[in-house]
């Protein structure tokens, strides 16, 4: 640690280093994009933020690099600081060069010239980023049509059919016709790619280009993202927060904090031997979908610091573990990482791996997070030990559906079919469980929740409730007991709490309306915010004062005042960052220990369900396709879609994502409108598309039961042996039928019977 | 049990970063601050409350009424004893002004507030019941959109409504007319709201506690459209007093002896030839009453506004740290 005593005067020569080692001359040889020394300033209600401090990157060309942080650590504001999209308030310095002529400081018009042409940009959004009034077609040629005015009208219209058949359109010259809202959300993220890629753009710049989508649409786009960067041989920044996106994708990593990148380095020393505590954090802190054994997740303690200030030490100190006085003493810069996977060991062509950590040397591979960062132990609930079999139903649904009809005709309405949003739904919830239901949006999940919360006599299917069937709920006192049971924490930690109440009114509300009195509320709030790891003393603050994180634990507080057995969780975390998410995982895990809860969760975030869950069940247009124990279905799931919906989960693992592979979905979730007749997922089954054409006639007119799996608990490793034992445990179910492991399946042809390759689609077509 | 009394350092000095951090903003400063931003805003401001100052107070500057005429000065441009003038009858015009804008900032606010306050009422109700009283009511609100408000106000204030003239007066039956026409838009807005807000978290939140229906109308919808309340107050404001004076200067408002801003531009208009002062006068308070709400409203919009943009630019604050 020499380096400590004299690291102010090393400061500058070790930046002149960095700069040097990066660039030859002022821009780095071939570096297609880059970026020196970046600050943003923004002004805001309580001064001037800095939003973004010394950003220095260079990219090569076809190379991508993933910047990737919390919410608030400057990674969009970097991006748009390039594309030259900031409001003109914000105050921009540094120097961003493109092919090694200066971008930033040029006019609006000027800057015109560059974007979407050399430099592209694809949005979060894509409901958003199109114009509704536009068909696709237009609003690609207008892309063309602004760059290349020469260019003739047939031309253009080729062109543009041709790029959209490069996302995977299918028949692209008629959907050139066609208007954004006729198209999926992932059909439009392919037709935003397609428009930035439409002038062979030197960048392409996503910034969280998969957030807004549903998982197996997400494999789809990166793809497509990929197949882009390959064809036109650009190169991408790939904004994100999610560690598992970036991980197949990227070449080189920048980790951003508090508006400085705090560690850049190859993939793979960012992955395998983060240095800063922070990188650490944030690996530590997501879940993974394939690990059965339970951790519990590194929580990030506080939250960023506010940008009004300088930080005058190290900006992670405050929420660091690891912190000492040391630290607290000029912020440190980006030094290079010296062992064995240091500098010189990554890709060639990328940085070396760097770190701005004082302590780097004493983290190496072999550093434990979850001592570092003082993970929880895992909580054991005292319903662990008694099976399930023996525990009390809290909640049963017994053939629940929920059928819309839909309407058409201005005066006379007709109906036109109907839509099966929930169709014939039973499962149970034991004591101390959480079972979660997994599917893409619009599978009928939200419905679920809605049936349960909204329960009432009418209603097609049984809701039963602590013993209390929603059949009997015509009188107020048992509809009252029933809610009592039952409490709801909402996705959105914002829009569920009102925002004129203090914290204090937010979790009173339910204790005044169960009757209790003035001092038995004030007591059961402090038990409450002591409960949900708040201090007590913030009660009378107002929601918009907490960070994201606080407030879903307020939320939390609240569903838990009138002590229910049951507690409805819908997308608790998927509002919240990686850091802070990992926090509110372990208190709920930790209250369904302490308080003996069950949880009914609903997610899309597979790896969170994994966490969390003893019971899944995936969704696919208002059925249930599979339903069993968390670990069956995971390791060995046997419904081609669940399978599908496994396989497309990104893991925070570079090798393990360039070397998996990915069974992609092919189309979107078809309209319930015209919902197959027999197996619904037929349309998009990779099994059913392999099968010959008499096994089809099957899966087409004959809807699939749901059928346990009756082999004796055979998790079979690999494929090979997967399509072994289920041979030999379909001989055996016709034996006898005997249930040894909790899953059930509704598959004619679960992957057993075919080659199992058949059904992946490798990454080279 | 907790003890709640014990005081945690790392709570106290947390306490106190916030406090010096300027962290956490009070909302009621954000909107105050960002209204202060707004320079015209406060300018407008700062007039209204002048003009209303004025046409209570002002009268005591004067030692003329509205009632006394002047033998001596029949229609006389302004001078040392008159400060505006006289009219042809020889009323001091200056307390004309005084009236007529007292009037006509009355009718404006009492039309302003209380059309807000049926608007709200009503809207609210239509969202909380839905369904069939949903239809109707919005039904009578179309039917009262259709209807040709000038031709009520004419019967109302001449011809049809004798009976009621007798009883009130000309001003009082003006705000009762332009209050029955004045609320259909913001009760049509304030329903769409309701309605969205009724969707929002918090309250299926508070319906799936089993909080009665009519105590989530009360504690959570009503606060949460305060802010579009306000700015609607302030345009309704506008549109009374410019009603007013429309009205008064087709002779179908105010009537004399009542004085208010359109009265008086009315009785000039014919004479702007030989009376300019007559004229010019009214016209110019009447534009600086509805221009400085108008400057107002702006501001009020970029203060209440959650999404306004008016956090002011970091290049003015950094060039100022520079110098």
């Amino acid at each position: 640690m020499s380096r400590e005593t004299t690291a102010g005067a090393e400061m500058t020569a070790e930046r002149l280093h960095v700069a040097g080692l990066h660039a030859a001359g002022d821009g780095a040889a071939g570096a297609v994009l880059s970026v020196r020394d970046l600050n943003v300033r923004f002004n805001s209600e309580n001064g001037v933020v800095h939003a973004v401090r010394g950003v220095d990157f260079d990219l090569l060309p076809g190379k991508t690099l993933g910047i990737v942080g919390e919410s608030g650590s400057g990674k969009s504001v970097t991006s748009l600081a390039i594309m030259g999209l900031l409001p003109t308030t914000a105050e921009i310095s540094g120097s961003v060069k493109l092919n090694g002529k200066e971008l930033l400081g040029l006019s609006d018009k000027a800057m015109c010239r560059y974007r979407g042409n050399d430099i592209a940009m694809v949005f979060q959004d894509p409901l958003s980023s199109l114009t509704p009034v536009y068909t696709v077609g237009h609003q690609i040629i207008e892309a063309l049509t602004v760059h290349h005015p020469k260019m003739s009208n047939q031309a253009k219209e080729a062109r543009a059919v041709e790029l959209l058949g490069m996302v995977g359109i299918p028949s692209p010259k008629d959907r050139l016709k066609a208007f954004p809202h006729e198209f999926s959300g992932g059909m439009r993220q392919r037709v935003m790619i397609a428009i930035a890629i439409a002038n062979n753009p030197r960048v392409l710049i996503a910034d969280e280009p998969t957030t807004a989508l549903d998982v197996t649409i997400q494999a789809q786009v990166l793809e497509v993202l990929h197949t882009a960067q390959e064809e036109t041989g650009a190169a991408v920044v790939m904004i994100t927060h999610d560690l598992g996106v970036v991980a197949g994708m990227a070449d080189d990593i920048m980790v951003m904090y508090a508006g400085k990148p705090v560690e850049t380095g190859s993939v793979d020393d960012i992955y395998y031997s983060p240095r800063m505590p922070y990188t650490m954090g944030l690996l530590g802190a997501v879940p993974r979908v394939d690990i059965a054994e339970k951790a519990s997740l590194v929580p990030i303690e506080g939250i960023p610091p506010n940008l009004i200030h300088e930080p005058t030490g190290c900006s992670f100190a405050p929420r660091c573990p690891l912190v000492s006085d040391a630290c607290l003493k000029g912020e440190p810069e980006l030094w290079p990482v010296s062992g064995p996977r240091g500098a010189g060991s990554g890709m060639a062509g990328s940085g070396a791996h760097k770190a701005a950590c004082i302590k780097t040397d004493s983290l190496g591979a072999e550093v434990d997070v979850h001592e570092i960062f003082h993970a929880p132990a895992v909580p054991v609930s005292r319903f662990d030990a008694v099976p399930r079999l023996e525990r009390r139903k809290v909640l049963e649904l017994r053939d629940v559906r929920k059928h819309f009809p839909l309407l058409k005709g201005s005066l006379i309405k007709r109906r036109i079919g109907t839509v099966k949003a929930v169709d014939g739904l039973s499962f149970d919830i034991r004591e101390g469980e959480c079972f979660s239901i997994v599917g893409e949006s619009g599978c009928g999940k939200t419905t679920t929740l809605l049936e349960i919360m909204e329960f009432h006599k009418d209603q097609d299917g049984e809701v039963t409730i602590g013993g209390l069937s929603n059949k009997a709920a015509s009188d107020a006192r048992t509809k009252t007991a029933m809610r009592k049971e039952l409490q709801m924490v909402f996705q959105d930690p914002t829009g569920a709490l009102d925002p004129r109440f203090t914290v204090f009114e937010v979790l009173s509300e339910p204790l005044e309306n169960a009757g209790l009195d003035k001092p038995a509320i004030r007591k059961r709030i402090m038990e409450l915010m002591e409960l949900v790891g708040l201090q007590p003393d913030h009660v009378n603050r107002f929601p918009n004062q907490f960070s994201g994180g606080q407030r879903q634990r307020i939320g939390i507080a609240r569903a838990l005042a009138v002590n229910p057995k049951l507690v409805v969780l819908d997308e608790p975390v998927s509002a919240l960052d990686v850091s802070v998410q990992a926090g509110v995982i372990n208190l709920l895990d930790k209250l369904r220990a302490e308080l003996g809860l069950s949880y009914l969760m609903v997610a899309h975030d597979l790896s969170v369900v994994r966490h969390i869950s003893n019971r899944v069940a995936v969704m696919y247009l208002g059925k249930i396709v599979e339903i069993g124990d968390v670990d069956n279905v995971f390791d060995n799931p046997r419904h081609p879609y669940t399978r599908a919906l496994l396989s497309a989960i990104p893991v925070p693992d570079p090798q393990l994502e360039r070397t998996r592979e990915r069974i992609i979905l092919q189309g979107d979730l078809p309209s319930p409108l015209d919902a197959p007749k027999g197996c619904n997922f037929a349309t998009r089954c990779p099994v059913f598309a392999a099968l010959p054409a008499a096994k089809q006639e099957k899966c087409l007119t004959l809807e699939p039961p749901l059928e346990p799996v009756s082999s004796p608990q055979a998790a079979p490793a690999t494929a090979a042996t997967a399509a072994a034992a289920t041979a030999a445990a379909a001989v055996r179910a016709a034996r006898a039928a005997v249930q040894t492991a909790d899953q059930q399946f509704a598959c004619f042809f679960p992957d057993g019977e075919l080659d199992a390759d058949m059904l992946v689609v490798h990454d080279s077509p | 049990m907790t003890n709640l009394n014990a005081i945690d350092p790392a709570a106290v000095a947390e306490e106190a970063r916030i406090e010096n951090d300027d962290v956490v903003i009070a909302k009621s400063a954000i909107i105050l601050r960002r209204f202060l931003r707004n320079k015209t805003a406060v300018a407008g401001l700062v007039i209204f409350l002048a003009l209303t100052v004025f046409s209570f107070v002002g009268g005591i500057l004067s030692p003329w009424d509205k009632e006394t005429i002047d033998p001596f000065n029949i229609g006389m441009p302004p001078s040392g004893e008159h400060l505006l003038g006289t009219s042809q009858a020889g009323i001091d015009l200056y307390a004309l002004m005084v009236e007529g804008t007292r009037i006509s900032i009355l009718i404006g606010l009492v039309v302003g507030l209380v059309s807000v306050l049926i608007a709200a009422v009503y809207g609210c109700t239509m969202a909380y019941f839905g369904g069939k009283v949903d239809k109707v009511m919005l039904f009578i609100l179309e039917a009262l959109i259709m209807m040709p408000a000038l031709l009520v106000v004419a019967v109302a204030t001449s011809g049809g409504g004798n009976g009621l003239r007798e009883n009130l007066p000309s001003w009082l039956l003006l705000i009762i007319v332009l209050l029955v026409f004045s609320w259909m838009g913001t009760a049509r807005l304030i329903r769409s709201l309701s309605m969205s807000l009724m969707q929002r978290d918090f309250v299926k939140a508070a319906q799936y506690m089993g909080i009665p229906a009519r105590r989530i109308v009360w504690r959570h919808l009503v606060p949460n459209i305060g802010s579009l309340l306000v700015l609607d107050v302030t345009r309704g404001v506008t549109g009374a007093i410019l009603a007013e004076v429309a009205f008064s200067f087709i002779g179908i408002g105010i009537k004399v002896p009542d004085v208010s801003l359109g009265v008086l531009i009315n009785q000039a208009t014919s004479q702007v030839q030989t009376f300019p002062w007559m004229f010019w006068v009214p016209l110019v308070v009447m534009f600086l009453l509805t221009g400085s709400l108008a400057m107002m409203n702006d501001g009020l919009r970029d203060a209440f506004d959650p999404s306004s943009s008016s956090v002011g630019s970091a290049k003015k604050t950094a060039g100022k740290r520079n110098k």
